[in-house]
């Protein structure tokens, strides 16, 4: 940042004025900001009347989709997808579109706080900046480097960069990643899968847009499941961009969620059978088309598998029929087939049921996800059991410092790790929280990070395209509140510690780190956009929203590794406890993970349900009929792990032996819009894991207690239900 | 076999001023809508639309433009959702039965863009028209939700409501006792005009699009003049599978649906 050219001579020389997004560069920090103006007192460079709109990349998740943000005078008043990011291609999901209610939150950590773990208030005792970073600092500096412990989210991946650096460099064991939606889509499972069957770690591409026959084991790619944008607009490719061909879609699940909805078959099975009907699946192939069984699926007995499974033989056959007929039939594992104690097994199953369709590396079939331009190897977020690690040596008092940045473990870490007695155990913890989160409320200090739109930054792509994708961020608006970029605060406090942590981040500010992690991008010409030096490079990169390579990449995989390899999937997955219903955690579609305290987010009604603004126990209505439950009749599940009161939803689209319930709310914090509002179903999960480490949450067996109580669920779909009308007639 | 009348091309009554020019239309297409619900979160941050917290939400007073419907069919296990999500929303009828019940003509027919209207200021809130429309697609404002003290934060004694920063500037903010619903987003369609007017040119197919059809993930939604049969709203409604919303009510519906398969 050696130029000095001013805000107001640089947007001369450019025309950033009206319609396009405008180019920021060579500023100094205090300038890189649009201020926010009242009304009557305008920023020169705006017109009356008209839009200023910036390209920035959503942080509502880990997907990295591009958008580009309408502002006025300085306020930030629509998202729209980014038309060029090959992520989103100009879409946009219900989480991305409320972003805004994060921003606008009226419940934000406004200021730095000494917060003294008092929850459930947010403490008024402000500290200055200055004192803050002097807290990081000793933080960092003052103790071993081997019991200082950093805890990051899933997004952004510039800060987890910075955060990694520090840490190798000082010694610091390496930052882990968490967020409620990785565990919940087993991403170590899938990743290690992919290691022993494609022959590289990561999160493998699934190109449902060119596939025929799209067989998914409780993938619910429509919603929440790794880059759901980027998804969706395969699915829909796959039903419609062809001629005479619409693609045909079978989905495997226990309860049918909105994805399953959208499949021409949704097959209920029991939940830990995903594995063998996959095996049995390839068996029949085989048959079908002749061939002798692979290995992996030579030992399978197709009868016991409809004897455990719930799935009748004529439903496997005809299901292996479209697939050996099929040209290219694509066979996903999601995450409730793989949260099981055979989870590892059921995915490489699933994956080997491609390989017998000889799709790796083929069009319409499983590819592996090209690495973001500016990363090494795979770095997946970190499993349950690596958490539960954590928890273990935060409790032990191994860890004297934890900070902890995008993630809230006391909500989304199930009760049972015991999280909370490991952040007691643990000295000092600070929380770099943008809202007032139960995690960041049981902080020593809260230092509040700017909101996504106010931020800097750039999210990797991890799949859903097969392009290399860097999605960048800029600040779209100025900062509301008194908060400060972590990675600015990381930046000047290692300054301020000297010494080898000052040699670790030697960077004026965050831009500068950001554009030292693009730099080496300058070189390569087969990208969107060329640049002779990192000062235009990174204007552009803002201009742009990001960095991606103009073409998509291609491999060749090989199928031989696959089928070769034993499958053990012998017997189905060890359920946990012995009651008698299986409990199904999902992520709220509309709420995503850290969604409950926007508002329109909670108005969305759920897609499968309608309920909006609370958690449901959705349970078969034969099953109900039985336990003499009705709607609204709130019910106390029980595990081995804990309890949970939650309205029942009589579902009709649900095993009879099993319940669901919705994971995003039940929050005791997080503001007003959402503490105290339903329940949090991971209180009845138990650390209990498959082979990768990930949470076998899908393997619980609950028992179902009345309670007497009664509470009205408010529902899009009965708008009468609530005066009590028409609700109990169907006995 | 049922015979079905393109009630526009006869001529019944209403069709007249259905020939006008500017008749902008909307294809939906089910075999393609996920149910995601990006439209509704896209329409209600473009337009201003209040959300009403749970209670309201459960006697029906959410203000959703577009909503998602699904209906059951069957019985477990062999239960689905019949015909796939349904978006709905006001369907913006050549022939609306909102219109003439209206006491105070707060509901008009537009002349330029040929849509229904709904003027604020004139709303006296009989809700004459919500319990007209057959689809269901009003909403009625039952309180000052935007200002609702709760939602606010007490500054200097006063009460600030960050969530105002994020209105949109373009749409007006409405008050208790008036009723709203689905504009096609006429702020961005008088927004493409002005600009197509300004370089001398007609608007373009695909120019703009309402917040729902540009969020769309699964491009469900299209959105385009319907009066010029090669635009791609055209196209898609006239492929073979459309279908129109109780089109035997005469209400001329300007939205298509696609039926899946």
């Amino acid at each position: 940042m050696s130029e000095k050219i001013t805000r107001r001579n640089f947007l001369k020389l450019t025309t950033a004025g009206a319609a396009t997004a405008a180019i920021m560069t060579g500023c100094g920090p205090a300038s890189r900001y649009v201020t926010r103006e009242p009304y009557v007192k305008m920023p020169e460079y705006t017109y009356n009347g008209l839009s200023t709109y910036y390209a920035t990349t959503c942080r509502e998740c880990a997907a990295g989709c591009g958008i580009i943000v309408r502002t006025m005078q300085g306020r930030a008043i629509k998202v729209e997808g980014n038309p060029q990011n090959p992520i989103n291609l100009g879409k946009t999901c219900a989480r991305g579109q409320a972003t805004l209610h994060g921003l606008y939150n009226p419940d934000r950590v406004e200021n730095p706080v000494r917060q003294g773990r008092s929850a459930p208030q947010l403490s008024t005792a402000q500290v200055s900046w200055d004192e803050a970073i002097q807290t990081v600092s000793d933080a960092l500096s003052k103790t071993n480097a081997s019991e200082v412990a950093f805890l990051m989210g899933t997004a952004p991946d510039h800060l987890f960069d910075l955060v990694s650096d520090l840490a190798d460099a000082i010694g610091a064991p390496a930052p882990l990643r968490f967020s409620a939606l990785s565990m919940f889509e087993a991403q170590a499972t899938l990743s290690k899968a992919a290691e022993d069957l494609l022959g590289q770690a990561g999160l493998p591409f699934f190109d449902i847009s060119n596939a025929d026959v799209v067989v998914s084991f409780g993938a619910n790619f429509l919603e929440t499941w790794l880059s759901p944008v980027a998804y969706t607009r395969g699915y829909a490719k796959m039903r419609r961009s062809r001629p005479r061909t619409r693609g045909y879609m079978v989905h495997f699940e226990t309860q049918m969620s909105q994805t399953a909805a959208k499949a021409d078959e949704w097959i209920p099975l029991l939940p830990g059978t995903e594995g063998l009907v996959a095996l049995a699946l390839g068996k029949l192939v085989a048959q079908l088309k002749g061939i002798s069984a692979p290995r992996a699926f030579a030992s399978v007995n197709v009868q016991q598998v409809v004897e455990t499974s719930g799935v009748s033989m004529e439903q496997l056959t005809r299901v292996a029929e479209l697939i050996a007929e099929s040209h290219a039939p694509l066979a996903i594992p999601g995450g409730q087939a793989l949260g099981q104690s055979n989870g590892l097994a059921a995915a490489e199953a699933i994956l080997a049921l491609n390989a017998l369709a000889d799709n790796f590396g083929q069009p319409g079939g499983v590819l592996l996800s090209p690495l973001a331009p500016n990363s090494g190897a795979h770095r997946r977020p970190a499993n349950a059991q690596e958490m539960s690690d954590l928890v273990a040596k935060m409790k032990s008092g191994k860890i004297k410092v934890l900070f902890i940045h995008g993630v809230n473990p006391l909500f989304e870490l199930p009760q049972s790790f015991g999280f909370a007695e490991a952040l007691h155990a643990t000295p000092t913890v600070i929380s770099f929280a943008t809202f007032p989160d139960e995690t960041a409320l049981a902080s020593d200090y809260i230092f509040p990070d700017h909101h996504g739109l106010e931020s800097w930054g750039y999210q990797r792509s991890q799949t859903g395209v097969m392009q290399s994708v860097l999605s960048g961020s800029q600040p779209v608006v100025a900062p509301n509140y008194n908060t400060r970029a972590t990675a600015d605060v990381f930046i000047e406090a290692a300054r301020l510690a000297g010494g080898k942590f000052a040699q670790a981040l030697p960077f004026a500010d965050e831009v500068e780190f950001i554009q030292s992690k693009i730099e080496n991008l300058i070189a390569r010409t087969d990208g969107s956009f060329i640049a002779p030096e990192i000062n235009a490079f990174s204007a552009y990169f803002q201009q742009h929203g990001g960095w991606w390579a103009s073409s998509a990449e291609s491999d060749s995989l090989s199928a031989a590794n696959a089928l070769g390899k034993s499958l053990n999937v012998s017997s189905v997955a060890a359920s946990i406890g012995e009651n008698e219903f299986f409990f199904l955690p999902f992520v709220s579609p509309t709420l995503g993970e850290a969604g409950a305290n926007k508002p329109w987010l909670q108005e969305l009604p759920d897609p499968t349900t309608t309920v909006m603004w609370n958690t449901w126990v959705a349970m078969n209505p034969e099953t109900a009929r039985e336990l003499g439950i009705e709607n609204d009749d709130v019910v106390r599940i029980v595990s081995e792990a804990g309890s949970v009161e939650a309205p029942v939803y009589k579902y009709p689209a649900i095993h009879p032996n099993a319940v669901a319930m919705p994971f995003g709310q039940g929050h005791t914090a997080y503001g007003r819009f959402a503490a105290g509002r339903g329940a949090n179903p991971t209180d009845v999960l138990a650390p209990s894991f498959n082979e990768a480490g990930d949470l076998a949450f899908a393997g619980m067996k609950v028992r179902i207690e009345k309670t007497g109580k009664q509470q009205p669920l408010s529902r899009l779909e009965s708008r009468i239900g609530v005066y009590g009308e028409g609700m109990y007639e169907e006995k | 076999m049922q015979m079905t009348v393109d009630l526009n091309r006869v001529g019944a009554k209403g069709a007249i001023a259905e020939a006008a020019e500017g008749k902008w239309g909307m294809s939906i297409d089910r075999d393609l809508c996920t149910g995601c619900q990006a439209c509704v979160a896209a329409c209600a941050m473009e337009n201003n639309i209040s959300f009403v917290g749970e209670e309201d939400a459960g006697y029906g007073r959410t203000q959703h433009w577009i909503r998602i419907e699904r209906f059951w069919e069957g019985a477990y296990p062999n239960v689905k959702i019949a015909g796939g999500y349904q978006p709905m929303m006001c369907q913006q009828c050549g022939h609306a039965p909102c219109e003439p019940v209206c006491p105070v003509f707060a509901t008009p027919h537009s002349d330029a863009e040929q849509l229904n209207l709904q003027v604020y200021n004139r709303c006296i809130g009989t809700r004459y028209c919500a319990n007209n429309c057959p689809y269901q697609a009003r909403s009625f404002n039952w309180r000052d939700y935007h200002t609702m003290p709760e939602r606010g934060n007490m500054v200097n004694g006063k009460l600030v409501f960050p969530l105002h920063n994020q209105f949109n500037p373009d749409v007006t903010v409405r008050r208790r006792g008036v009723m709203e619903k689905c504009t096609f987003c006429i702020q961005r369609i008088h927004k493409a005009q002005d600009k197509a007017k300004s370089e001398g040119r007609e608007v373009m197919d695909g120019e703009f699009a309402p917040a729902c059809a540009q969020a769309c993930p699964a491009d469900a939604i299209t959105f385009g003049r319907i009066d010029h049969k090669d635009s791609l709203v055209s196209q898609r409604s006239n492929e073979g599978r459309g279908v129109k919303h109780l089109e035997d009510l005469n209400t001329l519906p300007r939205v298509t649906y696609l039926k899946e398969g």
